[in-house]
């Protein structure tokens, strides 16, 4: 029996080892994590808690345009919570040739500021989430090979083009085929253990673009997890461009911050 | 009951043999089961204090324990050369696979982050050092990064650039050794000629536990082996001195046994009851044998002879079995349990080692065959070298009695003023011979660095009040929300995480809430908020103020190599914020400035960094003191500097401020153990004098068998002072065991003197008669202790040389004393005494 399942799943991997049919799975996958629609905002509520359960809340509300799909696009994201950090402002403008624009403002020390990182993977605002998480990891910079696939996923695994740039050794994904949400990725370090992961747990269809509503990424290292919840997200909107200019790190577009009327589900 | 005692011995051997047997098997076999611990920090009891506050502190913080590996290159350019760099990086991440080891809280420069200013108006994040810089133009730029960086300042990189350093976070400080085992295993197998050393206050613990267990397997034999030696030397006779070797052997392992057997560890302290058990144990067999080869000649009734010779000795040995273990006794009245544990096995054992003793040597004796005994004959403790010394040492103290008192008052005198100058001291450090590598480690690394012993100053708001506040505030509130604040409160979460539950709550109910409910639940949000802020003592630019004043205190006292703290972080981030320049290395003007500057800082890939200084609700912060002597002496001085200048500034009302940290925990409960000490001393003097009077029924017996044993304790504790010999634990240990056995050749002299002269009523033939047997067996008794406890001395461990060296001078001294001082005196009070 077993040998049967084993001669099976090499049939499908040989029926897939197809490269260009992994690259499709990817830009899908890439696509749905972080280009749904032209544009969108979302509530998003961080909960950080450590390895003893202590928990810290972030709040905030994150803006998306997309310039070139699957490509280069804008991102501002607004806290309001916790209090003393409301009107902090962090803005992105990803390229996929070049290394990201980012911008701070803070509102407490009236300070704008470029902030310039060749690393993405650093802790978004001290959560378990990377700033990659948030707005997305270049596909192009990894090889990917697809390991198997069943009636409902896809698994990958990739490695780094540059391995000295990041932490790990290989990350695992597994994509839903419907989707092609990416619905856990799983990170290994040099010595083949499993040190961070990042699930999906809620999904829901907004305005027909499969929508994220809930996920979580766990440091297994510190015991430590972050869940990230999206609320009223709602997308093709209209957003300009000026919405991600420098003025709104002072001036965050209220408009768009606000909560949108019941867009078509 | 003596007479039953032994006459059973003598008329059923067997049934002695068979026993003592049974029961030194069973005890041995649960030796197997014995369980070493190190650590000081079970000199505390596990509900003390300071020891409590200690691991909620760590725990609390996420404080782990740290083992420090420096690399020391003494060329001009220092660590900051590409191979070094290198050979950092290689070993760094290396240390981080080593199992126990918790890597992602690892300092070392290639594993922490820098921020920096990168072009105008902008600033970068970035690991410090990722991969070791190839040019010199980087490796200066990674120079200046890190003295720009006060946290890593001193600590990772020493100031002259000579020595970085790894800290070494562990998740259980009793694998320190394997862990520094397998670093030095790393670091052998470099590429370079840095000099490394391995240092931190687990490493020495858990090294010194693995080499105490060396210790224990060979200290002991040797002691045996020692004592074996020596009573061949007096009796030459293999047979015959077999019986005190087993009555110490069966003790040692019954009460080795038991002790283990009861599911206690064996900790420093009672790691050395063999070595104090062994010799003790032989002292009344001594006193048996030699007062048997006196007495037995080959005609004469073997039994009849046994039976004398116990009746004889049975007083004075159970009164000095019992002074010997009262003393040990008195151990328990510390408040050190491993210094209990110890006192009481050691006491014991004494008690089991007289009762063997009086059961089984009239057994064996009964037991041996009459050619074996032969031997003896040829021997004659009067007539041996060491009787001719104590014989000439008496005539001398009788003739000149008055010049040997006013020379013992002298000496006593002198001795007061050594105990004055006594320094109460000790550092676990300081276990180790001055050449061991983890004390070379020390001295080099805190040449270099700001200091390698951790100590943390906590500063804790109250939060009650606000608590009581916030729920007062909300009595009057809908009937929703009373119901969740029993729902949360019933979790009996702390209040930070009861404001965190009920506003996740409020949000999510707010989602779709509309009218009364709606305006009751924004208004509830922002109570919670405000409630927030209000705990978030440690965000406030004026608390952060006085945590700097309080670093600069720290630094003050001069014992102090450097403190960092939250206010450091802050103002480093809001440095580079601000542009990078030197005045801009300040505390932002308002809460809300902190808490953005620190979003920034946790921006890293270390985010988890900053709450080793502050608790999540920014209710505690904590101070990282890194001091340069592990000394209790100097960790006592920083305090006392710090609680004389928080007085004189004392915190912003209901902010209390506390220590924690090993170095401090260690100082407790040396502390503890001085005061524990005196009391224990001061209980077996008054025990000892009252049985003294009880033993003799006379006051002044009693007043002079103490006087020998005052002397001598006063005379040792004189020599430690004036030596300069830290006061440290095996020293303080010292003080109530020597009472015990230092008054065993007190009761021993005055008894048979007293019997003596009770037959014949002459005050020189008395000391005549007493200058034979009895001084020689009090003059063997004290040679073989002595001489037994000497293998101490080649320990390779401190303490143990330390409890060695003294306990032989003791024995040898209180033996003096004794033989000198009390014939002395009794010629002085002789109408008194001998009415």
């Amino acid at each position: 029996m077993n040998k049967l399942l084993g001669i099976l799943t090499l049939l499908t991997t040989i029926e897939i080892v197809d490269a260009s049919q992994i690259e499709t799975i990817i830009d899908q996958a890439n696509l749905a994590s972080f280009y749904a629609g032209n544009d969108g905002r979302s509530d998003a509520r961080m909960m950080i808690v450590d390895a003893k359960g202590n928990k810290q809340l972030r709040q905030f509300v994150i803006l998306r345009k997309d310039l070139e799909e699957g490509a280069d696009q804008n991102f501002l994201v607004v806290f309001n919570r916790p209090s003393d950090v409301k009107g902090t402002v962090f803005m992105v403008h990803k390229k996929i040739k070049n290394e990201d624009d980012r911008w701070l403002y803070l509102p407490a020390l009236d300070l704008e500021k470029r902030i310039s990182s060749s690393d993405n993977r650093t802790s978004f605002v001290g959560s378990d989430f990377f700033y990659e998480d948030v707005s997305g990891r270049n596909p192009s910079i990894d090889n990917h090979t697809l390991v198997k696939q069943d009636d409902d996923l896809y698994y990958i695994k990739s490695t780094a083009k540059t391995p000295s740039e990041v932490e790990f050794s290989y990350y695992t994904m597994q994509i839903n085929r419907q989707n092609y949400l990416p619905m856990l990725i799983e990170y290994y370090n040099q010595s083949d253990e499993l040190y961070r992961r990042v699930e999906v747990l809620e999904v829901i269809e907004v305005q027909g673009y499969p929508t994220v509503m809930k996920s979580k990424v766990s440091n297994l290292k510190t015991g430590g997890y972050t869940l990230l919840e999206f609320r009223q997200p709602a997308y093709d909107l209209g957003m300009d461009e000026a919405v991600f200019g420098l003025r709104s790190l002072r001036n965050p577009p209220k408009k768009w911050l606000a909560r949108q009327k019941k867009a078509k589900q | 009951m003596q007479q039953q005692l032994s006459n059973y011995g003598i008329k059923k051997p067997r049934v002695i043999f068979f026993w003592v047997f049974v029961l030194s098997i069973v005890t041995a076999a649960l030796i197997s089961k014995i369980q070493i611990d190190t650590d000081p920090e079970n000199m505390l009891p596990v509900k003390q204090i300071d020891r409590q506050f200690h691991n909620q502190i760590k725990s609390q913080f996420n404080l782990h324990d740290m083992i420090v590996v420096g690399a020391v290159n003494r060329a001009t350019e220092g660590v900051y050369n590409q191979k070094s760099l290198q050979a950092l990086l290689k070993l760094t991440d290396q240390i981080g696979h080593v199992d126990g080891v918790i890597d992602y809280d690892l300092m070392s420069l290639s594993s922490v982050d820098n921020i920096k200013q990168s072009g105008p108006g902008s600033i970068q994040f970035e690991w410090l050092m990722k991969q070791a810089p190839t040019s010199d133009a980087d490796i200066e730029s990674l120079a200046e990064s890190v003295d720009r960086l006060p946290l890593l300042k001193n600590t990772l990189v020493s100031s002259d650039h000579k020595a970085t350093s790894i800290y070494v976070p562990i998740a259980d400080k009793n694998q320190s050794y394997r862990i520094s085992t397998e670093i030095q295993t790393i670091i052998d197998s470099l590429d370079s000629e840095d000099e490394y050393h391995i240092t931190g206050l687990p490493v020495a613990e858990d090294t010194f536990g693995y080499q105490m267990f060396v210790q224990m397997g060979v200290s002991a034999p040797l002691a045996g082996l020692m004592i074996f030696v020596l009573l061949w030397y007096f009796f030459r006779n293999f047979k015959f001195i077999a019986a005190p070797m087993i009555v110490a052997m069966v003790t040692v392992i019954v009460i080795m046994g038991t002790m283990i057997g009861m599911g206690f560890t064996v900790h420093i302290m009672s790691s050395m009851i063999a070595i104090f058990l062994m010799p003790i144990a032989v002292v009344d067999s001594i006193h048996i044998m030699s007062e048997f080869v006196e007495k037995y000649h080959v005609d004469s009734d073997r039994e009849a002879v046994v039976k004398t010779v116990v009746a004889n000795l049975f007083k004075p040995m159970l009164f000095t079995s019992v002074t010997s273990a009262v003393g040990f006794f008195s151990l328990m009245l510390t408040p050190i349990p491993p210094v209990q544990i110890f006192g009481a096995f050691v006491g014991s054992g004494i008690l089991l080692a007289f009762v063997l003793t009086i059961l089984f040597i009239p057994a064996y004796l009964m037991s041996l065959k009459k050619e074996s005994l032969d031997s003896l004959q040829r021997l004659h403790h009067s007539k041996s070298k060491l009787s001719g010394f104590v014989k000439g040492m008496s005539q001398f103290s009788l003739k000149h009695n008055k010049f040997v008192i006013v020379i013992f008052v002298a000496v006593f005198i002198i001795s007061i003023w050594g105990v004055l100058q006594i320094k109460i001291n000790d550092n676990p450090i300081r276990w180790f011979k001055t050449d061991h590598p983890i004390r070379v480690a020390d001295k080099v690394l805190n040449d270099h660095f700001a200091g390698t012993y951790d100590a943390y100053l906590v500063l804790e708001a109250e939060t009650d009040s606000i608590e009581k506040s916030f729920y007062s505030q909300l009595n009057d509130s809908g009937q929703e929300i009373q119901r969740q604040i029993k729902n949360i409160k019933a979790q009996q979460t702390s209040f930070e995480q009861q404001l965190n539950e009920l506003l996740f709550w409020t949000e999510d109910k707010l989602f779709d809430a509309t009218d009364q409910l709606a305006i009751e639940l924004s208004q509830l949000i922002k109570l919670i908020e405000h409630k927030q802020n209000q705990l978030a003592v440690f965000k406030s630019p004026n608390s952060l103020d006085y945590v700097t004043q309080l670093q600069v205190a720290l630094g003050q006292s001069g014992l102090v190599g450097k403190s960092n703290s939250l206010a450091d972080i802050v103002k480093t981030v809001n440095r580079e914020l601000a542009g990078g320049g030197d005045q801009a290395f300040v505390l932002p003007k308002t809460k809300a400035g902190v808490a953005q500057t620190l979003l920034q800082y946790q921006s890293s890939h270390r985010p988890q960094d900053l709450w080793h200084f502050v608790t999540k609700s920014y209710t505690s912060t904590v101070v990282w003191v890194q001091l340069k002597s592990g000394d209790n002496q100097d960790m006592s001085a920083v305090v006392d500097h710090m609680n004389d200048y928080i007085s004189h500034n004392p915190p912003a009302s209901g902010i209390s401020i506390n220590w924690a940290g090993k170095t401090f925990l260690n100082k407790v409960w040396q502390e503890e153990m001085v005061a524990g000490m005196g009391k224990s001393l001061v209980s077996a003097f008054i025990v000892v004098f009252l049985m003294m009077v009880f033993l003799f029924r006379s006051v002044l017996f009693g007043f002079l068998a103490m006087l020998p044993l005052t002397l001598t304790i006063v005379f040792i504790y004189g020599l430690i002072g004036w030596v300069g010999k830290d006061y440290d634990m095996p020293i303080a240990v010292l003080s109530a065991l020597t009472l015990g056995l230092s008054v065993d050749f007190a009761i021993h002299f005055l008894q048979r003197a007293r019997d003596i002269h009770a037959k014949n009523k002459s005050f020189e033939l008395t000391m005549q008669t007493m200058f034979k047997e009895p001084a020689a067996a009090i003059s063997k008794n004290a040679v073989v202790i002595a001489i037994g406890f000497t293998p101490l001395l080649f320990a390779p461990l401190l303490p143990y040389v330390t409890v060695g060296f003294f306990l032989a001078t003791i024995m040898v001294v209180s033996a003096l004393v004794t033989l000198l001082m009390l014939p002395a005196m009794l010629k002085l009070l002789r109408s008194l005494v001998f009415k």
